[in-house]
């Protein structure tokens, strides 16, 4: 088990080397952009263009440029500085966590709130019509836009412009120790909306998942040993059933950690899917990295946390 | 984030069923897919998603000829007597849905509907060419994987892994944002428009279909009849195209029907952040995103080629359900 | 949602160095500007009620706190609260006011002196803490002309000083200019090699002329780029927050600024009422629909740092909350841009067949019709001395028939065709053009912008020209594409120039000078460089202050339109919103809110 962490974990860091320089590699491949050129100013004059590129390191080969970032990562846990206003990558990053981690935490709250429990009926009202309307409903959830969802619901519950004004959807994040009560209104429809597909995939995969176990032999013993359904269903069907969620789950918010770039734009929320998607229309290439690199190390991470997990939950595993 | 890869991995969990069906089929002598196909009929909703497929093809193709028999005005004239003093769609001057414009008319005054219309052209020909794409890029390179296992599996699963590890709508922004310039990237090879989009989309979903069916290989080739082949010396280019593969048209099937609606809302993704399909040519998710400037006063801009994206998406997953349920009937009773 | 981006419109939006030395040419720039602006709800100037916070919606952070550096319209707001420079701007006045100067400047007769007296007792903030001399102004402009003080226009308006290099250098290369002289304490002597002193005189409204103390600055500005930016001290009613030792703290790019009331400031020496106790700029705005959605319902709230409300919001307020909109002459122009230097835009007659088939009302009505201003006929905006003599509103379109339909005239359009296709450019016998592959075309990726652009890229199809698209955000626009020939963009539908100074000589120089082309950062978007043109604009800039100077550039302006190198559609106001209970004040120089006049009701 250690050793299998070890060189999961070394793995890893090789992937993650690996994606760093992938996303320079692609920066090469993008049309001339001089960062320099931004800093100029309105006389960008060749004099000043060479003394703002050279205190970019951009006067430097794009290998050596790539090798000094990865030298500075890793001995400095040193981002770099962002073409764009010379702020650290890290100050520009770091406090747009909040906002992304609040999202996709209290995304994720929602949707297991009611993927799973939505799943779990329909599998044990199999052929109803609860079953029918859910799954009717999860596929609709599967099929709808994430941004276009946004959008509909501030037309339709937003305070200021909504025909039902319920919700406040004016971009007006704050971070919650600064302010709760903000942040918790902010937070409510960009939660909903984004636990929307998420949910359904839930419980379709809640559901699927149940109605297999229930089929199984152990199960059947139960049923004949004279148990109450319910305590069936719940202590021995459902514990089995989630298991594979667990790892879905893990997969999802690792990938949502690195950003949800389309709920954030919808409902202005300062998160790290925006600061990433702005700094790639900018060209601002430390920031795209350091963006990069924290989606793909939160990737990784739920990745590895998966599989340990997994050993944890279902003993048959073996490392 | 709806696109990606969620509904993927979601579905996972179904494929040990697959390989079964094909003994099943074997016992009642008919061709698996005549059985299938009749499974599939008595699927009222899958049938009836299916028509509604085949339908927007049709209008798809048949859509200048719509657009001319409902008397819209296509998809560029703009129609500014339907604007305000401030040049805004004003619905009670006919900027909104009805006899002149169904849909109403957008940010600059062009027929919504004639545009939604067209949308599903561009919709749905990104959507088939990059999953085509992807399958045939993730099926071969997932079987050579699979087949050969060793040094040649580690490699192919090593860059599956980076390319899974990478934020797969970042990669799309940033390659988008890379080739829709002047003659597009790589030396000319990718056009701006349409086939950046589709490059784009296959790339980042082609290490899904690999891994799948780089795990059926890796069964696929222990069973009986892949090992007589090999000792009898039949050479592993035969095994795989003659022995491997038509195994595993189920799954491919299936996990194609997947990928084409999410790449359908992959590309509106694109195009709804600005690095997808370019003016003009009209793709829902581009509208939607022209439309969140006004979408408080013209609610139709948004709500139509969202709803037709919606349907559409919609079928296409129902026609999945339908298809996984005709290939492993034991899911469903 | 759209996102907007810092710079409004133009890269240079430099604002006004308004009204070129007191008194000189003056008569014709009232006569055009009768829009002084308004003020929301009839608010007088200079009456409020004292005390109160407001919170300041901004989009992104201010370009520089540093006046050596700072360059946006947003940064000039900030300026202007927190900074004094020589000369300064009234809201509602037309021309400059003495601020830490005394009085008017004096200018010699020979035009090679500038004399300027300035006040006693105005402190800088700790840690200084002391009074501002002239030796201060004197340093602050040295230091402008260094490469660690990257300075946008020093070397356009102020070369002409003696003893300033050519170049930016080091600033250990650094020596005193000869020509920048203080007898005292209280005297600034500016000697020139050209007799130009009117021009630099008025130049000195700019954050150039803002006192930056040399012993404590010097440290920060031995680094490159220096450092003195997030060390800045202060002369306006206002600061930002900063500590002990001069360190701001008050400022998180990206996320806020915090001004507050500057402790050494003595309302005596300012004629800025300085009502608010403090301003906080929270940033991260970047949805303006959400920031002026939130101004508009909420309180003490105030917008925007990124220009325009979005055309639906500022529909509703020029119909409903008009007592909560501000509205200023912006002194721009908007124009589509045409590649000169790219087939088939190189030829006159294709040029003037797409100004003449364009229907530029449409173009107007993206950035909301006739409420916001007037269709534009040239590029002397209204406000502008000039602007009357280029026939104000109705333009040069009784002698260039191209301009004269504001709404398109296809039949002239193809005449101009067929006599191009004569000339050899690919076009059909039905005046189409023929030629092959997209023309590249960049545009903005935010509305209004976007809209003007894809209605420009319907205006261009009709004559059969097919516009190869792409979206960036407006910033990107200018620093990767169209400010940089090199890139060869065909069309750019979104660019503006706006005042540099009142004066024609700012909107056209920059913009339509072929000598003003630059590798980078260039604003001659068409590449516009026509000899005679060239060589009428070098004659005009010697010209003296006044009705022949106007005459000139005006003609000059004609000239240009009869190039036809872009299609001008608009002349709109600037616009800005504020809650309720807010009471704010327009400043024409910067066309945003003055900080130091709004109040609270």
């Amino acid at each position: 088990m250690a050793i299998f962490i070890i060189r999961r974990l070394l793995w890893s860091v090789v992937l993650l080397v690996f994606v760093t320089f992938l996303t320079f590699l692609i920066f090469v491949v993008l049309p001339s952009a001089d960062p320099a050129l931004l800093r100029a100013g309105r006389n960008p004059t060749p004099e000043i263009i060479a003394s703002i590129r050279k205190t970019l390191g951009l006067d430097q080969p794009w290998y050596v440029q790539y090798f000094k970032y990865l030298r500075n990562l890793v001995l400095h846990f040193d981002f770099g500085y962002s073409y764009q206003n010379f702020l650290s990558v890290k100050e520009t990053i770091f406090p747009r966590m909040p906002a992304t981690i609040s999202l996709a935490l209290g995304g994720a709250v929602v949707w297991l709130l009611i993927g799973i429990p939505v799943g779990i009926l329909s599998a044990v009202k199999r052929g109803t019509f609860i079953e029918r309307f859910a799954m009717g409903a999860a596929l609709v959830g599967i099929s709808a836009p994430v941004y276009w969802l946004g959008l509909v619901s501030i037309y339709l519950f937003s305070t200021d412009i909504g025909k039902f004004p319920i919700f406040d959807a004016t971009g007006n994040y704050a971070n919650p120790w600064d302010d709760f009560g903000r942040w918790l209104s902010s937070l409510i429809l960009p939660w909903i909306v984004l636990a929307v597909s998420f949910a359904a995939i839930y419980a379709r995969f809640m559901r699927s998942n149940l109605i297999e176990v229930l089929d199984e032999d152990y199960i059947r013993t139960a049923r004949a040993k004279g148990l109450v359904e319910r305590r069936v269903i719940l202590r021995h069907g459902v514990r089995s059933a989630i298991t594979p969620i667990v790892t879905i789950f893990g997969l999802d918010l690792g990938i949502l950690l690195g950003g949800a770039i389309l709920t954030e734009t919808v409902f202005n929320i300062p998160g790290i899917g925006r600061t990433a998607f702005d700094a790639i229309q900018k060209s601002d290439l430390p920031v795209v990295q350091g963006t990069v690199l924290i989606g793909a190390t939160a990737i990784v991470l739920f990745n590895l946390i998966v599989d340990v997990l997994y050993g944890f939950i279902d003993p048959r595993v073996r490392y | 984030m709806s696109t990606g890869s969620v509904d993927l991995l979601a579905h996972e969990g179904d494929d040990p069923d697959l390989e079964t069906d094909g003994a099943a089929a074997a016992i009642e002598a008919r061709s698996p897919l005549q059985l299938f196909w009749r499974r599939l009929r008595r699927d009222k909703v899958a049938m009836t998603a299916l028509v509604f497929i085949v339908l927007l093809i049709l209008a798809a193709i048949l859509a200048p000829l719509i657009v001319k028999l409902v008397g819209a005005p296509g998809i560029s004239t703009p129609d500014r007597s339907t604007f305000d003093d401030f040049g805004l769609p004003d619905a009670s001057k006919g900027g909104g849905p009805g006899s002149e414009h169904l849909f109403g008319v957008d940010r600059i005054g062009r027929d919504v509907f004639s545009r939604t219309l067209y949308g599903a052209r561009t919709s749905l020909e990104v959507a088939f060419i990059s999953t085509f794409a992807a399958v045939v890029v993730g099926v071969t390179l997932g079987m050579i994987a699979g087949y050969y296992r060793g040094g040649t599996d580690t490699v192919l699963s090593r860059i599956m892994d980076i390319q899974l590890a990478f934020p797969v709508l970042l990669l799309a922004i940033g390659l988008g944002a890379a080739c829709s310039l002047g003659d597009g990237c790589f030396g000319g090879l990718l056009q701006p428009g349409l086939p950046v989009v589709i490059f784009t989309i296959a790339l980042a979903q082609w290490p899904y279909m690999a891994r799948i069916i780089r795990g059926q290989t890796l069964s696929l080739r222990e069973k009986e009849y892949v090992e007589a082949a090999r000792s009898i010396g039949a050479p592993n280019r035969r095994i795989i195209f003659r022995e491997l593969l038509p195994n595993l048209v189920a799954p491919i099937i299936v996990y194609s029907t997947v990928l084409i609606p999410t790449n359908i809302l992959f590309e509106a993704a694109l195009s709804f952040l600005g690095v997808g399909v370019q003016p003009p040519t009209p793709s829902w998710g581009e509208m939607i995103s022209d439309a969140t400037s006004i979408f408080d006063i013209a609610w139709w801009f948004m709500f139509f080629p969202g709803m037709a994206l919606l349907l559409t998406v919609l079928a296409f997953n129902l026609i999945g359900d339908g298809l996984q349920d005709a290939l492993n009937p034991r899911a469903k009773k | 949602m759209t996102r907007l981006t810092r710079a409004r419109l133009a890269p240079a939006l430099l604002i006004a160095v308004a009204g070129l030395a007191a008194g000189c040419g003056s008569s014709s720039s009232e006569k055009s500007s009768s829009k002084g602006g308004t003020n929301p709800g009839g608010a007088e100037i200079g009456k409020g009620k004292q005390g109160g916070d407001v919170t300041y919606l901004a989009a992104a952070d201010v370009d520089f706190l540093d006046p050596g550096q700072t360059y946006y319209t947003f940064g000039f707001m900030v300026r202007d609260a927190t900074n004094r420079s020589l000369y300064g701007f009234k809201p509602g006045e037309e021309g400059p006011s003495p601020d830490l100067a005394a009085s008017d400047p004096q200018i010699s007769p020979d035009k090679k002196t500038i004399t300027i007296k300035m006040k006693p007792g105005v402190k800088f903030s700790a840690p200084v803490n002391r009074a501002a001399t002239s030796k201060d102004v004197k340093y602050a402009i040295e230091r402008a002309f260094t490469a660690n003080v990257p300075n946008g226009y020093a070397s356009s308006y102020f070369a002409e000083i003696q003893g300033a290099p050519a170049k930016p250098i080091s600033i250990k290369k650094l020596k005193p200019f000869s020509g920048l002289q203080t007898p005292d304490d209280q005297t600034l002597i500016i000697k020139l090699t050209k007799p130009v002193a009117p021009r630099v005189a008025a130049a000195l409204v700019l954050p150039i002329s803002v006192p930056v103390p040399e012993s404590y600055a010097k440290k920060f500005d031995a680094q490159t780029p220096s450092t003195y930016d997030q060390h800045v001290v202060f002369t306006g009613p206002y600061q930002v927050k900063h500590d002990a030792s001069g360190k701001v703290t008050g400022r998180r790019p990206g996320k806020l600024i915090e001004i507050e009331r500057n402790p050494n400031w003595d309302k005596s020496t300012d004629y800025r009422p300085a009502f608010l106790d403090s301003i906080r700029i929270e940033e991260g705005n970047d949805d303006q629909t959400v920031a002026t959605r939130r101004t508009i319902s909420g309180q003490s709230l105030m917008c925007c740092d990124s220009g325009q409300p979005p055309i639906p919001i500022l529909k509703r307020a020029l119909t409903r909350y008009k007592d909560q909109l501000g509205r200023v002459a912006s002194g721009g122009t908007r124009w589509i841009a045409m590649n000169m230097t790219i087939k088939p835009f190189d030829n006159l007659n294709v040029r003037k067949a797409i100004v003449a088939g364009f229907n530029r009302s449409a173009l107007r009505l993206t950035r909301g019709g006739a409420a916001v201003g007037p269709i534009a006929q040239g590029y002397i905006p209204p406000g502008i001395p000039g602007y009357d003599e280029s026939g104000g509103t109705k333009g040069f379109g009784d002698t260039l028939d191209f301009m004269k339909n504001p709404e398109g005239d296809a039949a002239l359009a193809k005449k101009y065709m067929l006599a191009a296709k004569k000339q050899g450019v690919p076009v059909s016998s039905d005046g189409k053009y023929a030629g092959k592959g997209g023309i590249l075309t960049i545009a903005t990726n935010a509305d209004p912008g976007l809209s003007t652009a894809q209605v420009g890229q319907q205006e261009f199809s009709k004559l059969g020209f097919k516009l190869n698209f792409r979206k960036v955000p407006q910033d990107t626009l200018y620093t990767k594409f169209c400010g940089i020939p090199k890139a060869k963009v065909a069309v750019c539908p979104n660019v503006g120039w706006f005042k540099d100074f009142v004066d024609p000589e700012s909107m056209l120089e920059p913009t339509f000078d072929g000598k003003a082309i630059k590798p980078a950062g260039n604003v001659n978007w068409s590449q516009l460089d026509d000899p005679k043109i060239n060589a009428a604009m070098a004659k005009a800039a010697l010209i003296e202050q006044g009705d022949a100077r106007n005459k000139a550039w005006a003609e000059i302006n004609k000239q240009i339109v009869a190039q036809a190198p872009g299609i001008p559609y608009s002349w709109d106001d600037s616009f800005q919103l504020e809650s309720k209970d807010v009471n704010g004040i327009m400043n024409g120089n910067f066309t945003t809110w003055d900080l130091s006049f709004s109040s609270l009701k």
